[in-house]
């Protein structure tokens, strides 16, 4: 296994055509730091970009007061799902007061009240930095809050409650595949049509980009939730398989 | 070279010819190939063209064209999904090796100096790997060019990335596979899931409101009105 890296001394061997593959091979910029700037979920504010050439044009020429703009490349445009926030489902308890039940995706997630909700559903305790890193690199994460207000208060009173009660996330690669993991519903919210909305946003979300292959590993008691939304069990002998390390 | 490592009494050998430790099968011995982690060194338009070598299809259904070949892969998402792949693994050999894999000599004195790099090797192999950095990892897309198959290729791309997968903490590593692939991968140390999950893909077709994926119309659930 050759793993040298090519000194300069080889570099006259290499025959003339090898150095005109080089100028076709499209050029990523080997300092581009995989897996970390996907999925973050930075507000979409357009940056001044000043060009190389451009900067160096306008040093070069005096008293020149235009600013050089360049505008973020339309590829970026399309890559992040936009952060959305609405109001799902509004009732109105016995006592009077009101609950609205907010869906957001894209908004940060407290990973105390995830782990609290992870507990509630009965799931096993996750490290929290691991918890807080999947989801900053999780390509959408959308969520489930539940806001009391008592009636004739505004909602953005300190003494509502917002509670986190269901929350779903997905992995992809952006531009083919996507696995959804971690959907989880708060029990004394389940049976209400919340997790079939959260799921349909999802794949809602992930088709609006073309991504075509969405999958996911299912419990044996949700598969029957799970085919109602439009999931096949194992399609046309697709299977899927987990590594387990034999020492 | 050959690094000879000793886990629990048994010695394991880490180099090309690498014996089977379970089967007697003769297996051809791994041929001199570059294995790289890097995602400059990837040419999407020669990866293209190795997917339409190995008839490997990045939609899970594919289009079939009438000759029975797969449709050919759109260069532009094949660069992003390249981006977003958190690992990505190609694997070089030598032009002359493709096309006549069973030769010793590989050419004159003049092209055997050539030292193998991206540059000056063909893309026979390719393998990624998309997670999100912390907990799972799912693989896709492993392929290897047809007349080198069987060599060992293959194994290698899957566990450089279990490897670089492992040293991010990352151990929850699934890969979905068709029936062939799954020789393929139980080899690698692939099995059904421990908790008995099973794996369900979205297969909804409609008539309005559809994404085509490959050979499938996808629908695309409505807007629910509250």
């Amino acid at each position: 296994m050759q793993t040298s890296s090519s000194s300069p001394a080889l570099c006259a061997l290499i025959p003339v055509d090898c150095i005109f593959n080089c100028s076709n091979q499209i050029p990523y910029p080997s300092t581009f730091s995989l897996g970390l700037s996907t999925g973050s979920r930075k507000l979409k504010v357009s940056r001044l970009q000043a060009g190389f050439w451009e900067s160096i044009r306008s040093g070069l020429i005096k008293n020149n007061s235009t600013q050089v703009i360049e505008p973020p490349s339309s590829s970026q445009e399309d890559e992040e799902p936009l952060p959305e926030e609405f109001v799902l489902v509004e009732k109105t308890l016995p006592d009077g007061t009101i609950e609205q039940i907010i869906f957001s995706s894209g908004a940060e997630v407290d990973v105390y009240d995830l782990q609290a909700l992870c507990d509630k559903v009965g799931w096993p305790r996750r490290p929290l930095t691991k918890l807080a890193a999947a989801l900053r690199n999780s390509y959408m994460v959308a969520t489930l809050h539940s806001i009391k207000k008592s009636s004739g208060e505004e909602l953005t009173e300190p003494n509502n409650e917002k509670k986190l009660i269901g929350m779903a996330r997905a992995t992809s690669d952006h531009a083919f595949n996507a696995t959804i993991w971690d959907v989880l519903v708060d029990p004394s919210y389940q049976g209400q049509g919340l997790g079939k909305a959260l799921i349909e946003k999802l794949i809602r979300a992930l088709l609006q980009r073309d991504i075509g292959n969405i999958s996911l590993f299912a419990d044996s008691k949700v598969v029957e939730f799970y085919r109602n939304l439009g999931f096949e069990p194992d399609p046309e002998g697709i299977k899927g398989m987990f590594w387990y390390p034999r020492f | 070279m050959a690094i000879v490592g000793s886990i629990h009494g048994r010695f394991i050998i880490f180099n090309n010819h690498k014996p089977s430790i379970r089967h007697r099968q003769r297996r051809k011995p791994t041929p001199p190939i570059f294995i790289s982690t890097n995602l400059s060194d990837i040419n999407p338009n020669h990866l293209r063209d190795l997917c339409s070598t190995c008839n490997h299809s990045l939609h899970r259904f594919p289009n079939i064209l009438p000759d029975g070949r797969i449709e050919p892969v759109d260069v532009d998402k094949l660069r992003i999904a390249l981006l977003h792949s958190s690992v990505v693994v190609s694997v070089f050999a030598k032009p002359e090796l493709v096309r006549l894999p069973e030769s010793n000599t590989g050419g004159d004195w003049y092209r055997r100096m050539i030292p193998l790099t991206p540059v000056t090797g063909e893309l026979v192999g390719f393998g990624r790997a998309v997670s999100d950095n912390a907990l799972t990892a799912s693989i896709y897309d492993v392929m290897v060019t047809p007349t080198l198959q069987g060599r060992g290729i293959g194994r290698m791309i899957v566990q450089r990335i279990i490897r670089l997968l492992t040293s991010k903490g990352i151990y929850d590593i699934a890969a979905l596979c068709s029936d062939q692939e799954m020789c393929f991968f139980k080899e690698c140390g692939f099995g059904d899931d421990m908790l008995g999950s099973t794996t369900m893909m979205y297969s909804k077709s409609g008539s309005d409101m559809v994404v085509s994926a490959g050979r499938k119309l996808l629908m695309v659930p409505p807007l629910r009105k509250s």
